[in-house]
């Protein structure tokens, strides 16, 4: 096979997600796809812009980690990303790119594994087209 | 402040085929506060537009530009040169903004990226709701500030309709009756009475009813 690598975002809140842990797991995941990590001190502070921006810049698709409900750190941060990922979802729906790019993972720091899941189901999706 | 949400992306890339570039030009007054065409949501906005025209195979070319106000030409001025560059404007300012742009630049094509829905403020947190009709003849004196022409749905000026349920609107539910909340607040501040006065029709004629209205000001038209 020698499909184009694909080029996945993976936007997480530095509470739930160690950096050096994070990319061990990307680097074991395999050479298929591009991955760009980036911390935030919440998930809150990811306004939905950011989160279109990287896919007008040609990410094929995007992770947001946040922490499990009633565990964020400044109360709902994680809440308004939910929100805020849902949002992007619909707007990536009505441009015609399609829903299921955007994908949210609520997880405690020991849940490493959660994103391995998710990473192996948002390649399998945007691979099936 | 006037309320305006945005069009949906495929409307506006329907309406916007046959431009390559593109101005979306967003307004820092009410369709800011309303998060409908302020700064962020022209961000939003063109960043959707660019990715429908990469699907789509467009070829758009987006440029973003937010001024303070779109429905006053000494605003309009600062973003004359910009817009003399593009093909069109896509302005999320409201329907007056939209129309004074068109005004000012006669030859370019300018076009709505926003409904704009109508006269309200903000109720909560990403909600808002409608408080004026701008019927033309206000009656909030009458009624303990509470519009009937706007919050009743049958626009009741004589009392309620007795269709109401408990407190709330028998065609909007979740809406509370108007009729309750100016009889509560006619209550609270002494003034009840008012309710035994019987109200005469109202005068239409200065509503949008009789075409476009205009305000003419003598004292300052020197």
């Amino acid at each position: 096979m020698n499909e184009k690598p694909l080029e996945i975002y993976i936007f997480y809140c530095s509470n739930c997600l160690d950096t050096d842990a994070l990319n061990k797991t990307l680097a074991e995941h395999g050479q298929d796809s591009a991955f760009k990590p980036i911390g935030l001190p919440c998930s809150g502070k990811l306004e939905l812009v950011y989160m279109l921006k990287s896919f007008e810049s040609g990410a094929d698709g995007a992770i947001l980690a946040t922490c499990r409900k009633g565990e964020c750190r400044f109360l709902e941060g994680n809440l308004r990303a939910e929100k805020r990922c849902e949002a992007v979802e619909a707007l990536l729906e009505e441009t015609g790119f399609g829903r299921g790019r955007m994908r949210l993972v609520q997880m405690a720091r020991d849940e490493l594994g959660l994103i391995s899941d998710e990473l192996d189901n948002l390649t399998a999706t945007i691979r099936d087209g | 402040m006037i309320v305006a949400e945005r069009k949906k992306i495929p409307e506006l890339v329907e309406i916007l085929q046959g431009h390559r570039k593109i101005l979306v030009l967003g307004c820092g007054t009410c369709v800011t506060v309303c998060l409908a065409g302020g700064e962020r949501e022209v961000s939003i906005i063109s960043s959707a537009l660019r990715i429908a025209s990469r699907v789509g195979g467009h070829d758009f070319e987006i440029r973003e530009l937010t001024i303070e106000r779109q429905c006053d030409n000494v605003f309009i001025e600062e973003a004359a040169d910009t817009i003399e560059e593009y093909d069109a404007v896509l302005s999320l300012g409201c329907g007056a903004g939209v129309q004074a742009i068109a005004e000012r630049f006669a030859e370019k094509p300018v076009y709505a990226g926003l409904n704009t829905s109508f006269i309200g403020i903000l109720e909560e947190r990403g909600m808002w709701t409608e408080k004026c009709a701008a019927c033309g003849s206000c009656v909030l004196h009458k009624y303990g500030g509470i519009c009937p022409v706007t919050r009743c749905a049958k626009q009741m000026l004589n009392g309620p309709c007795g269709g109401s349920r408990e407190d709330r609107c028998e065609v909007r539910p979740d809406r509370p009756c108007a009729w309750q909340l100016i009889y509560e607040r006619l209550k609270k501040i002494g003034q009840i009475d008012r309710l035994k006065q019987i109200e005469t029709p109202k005068d239409w004629s200065v509503a949008l009813d009789g075409g476009c209205r205009v305000i003419v000001r003598e004292d300052h038209r020197i």
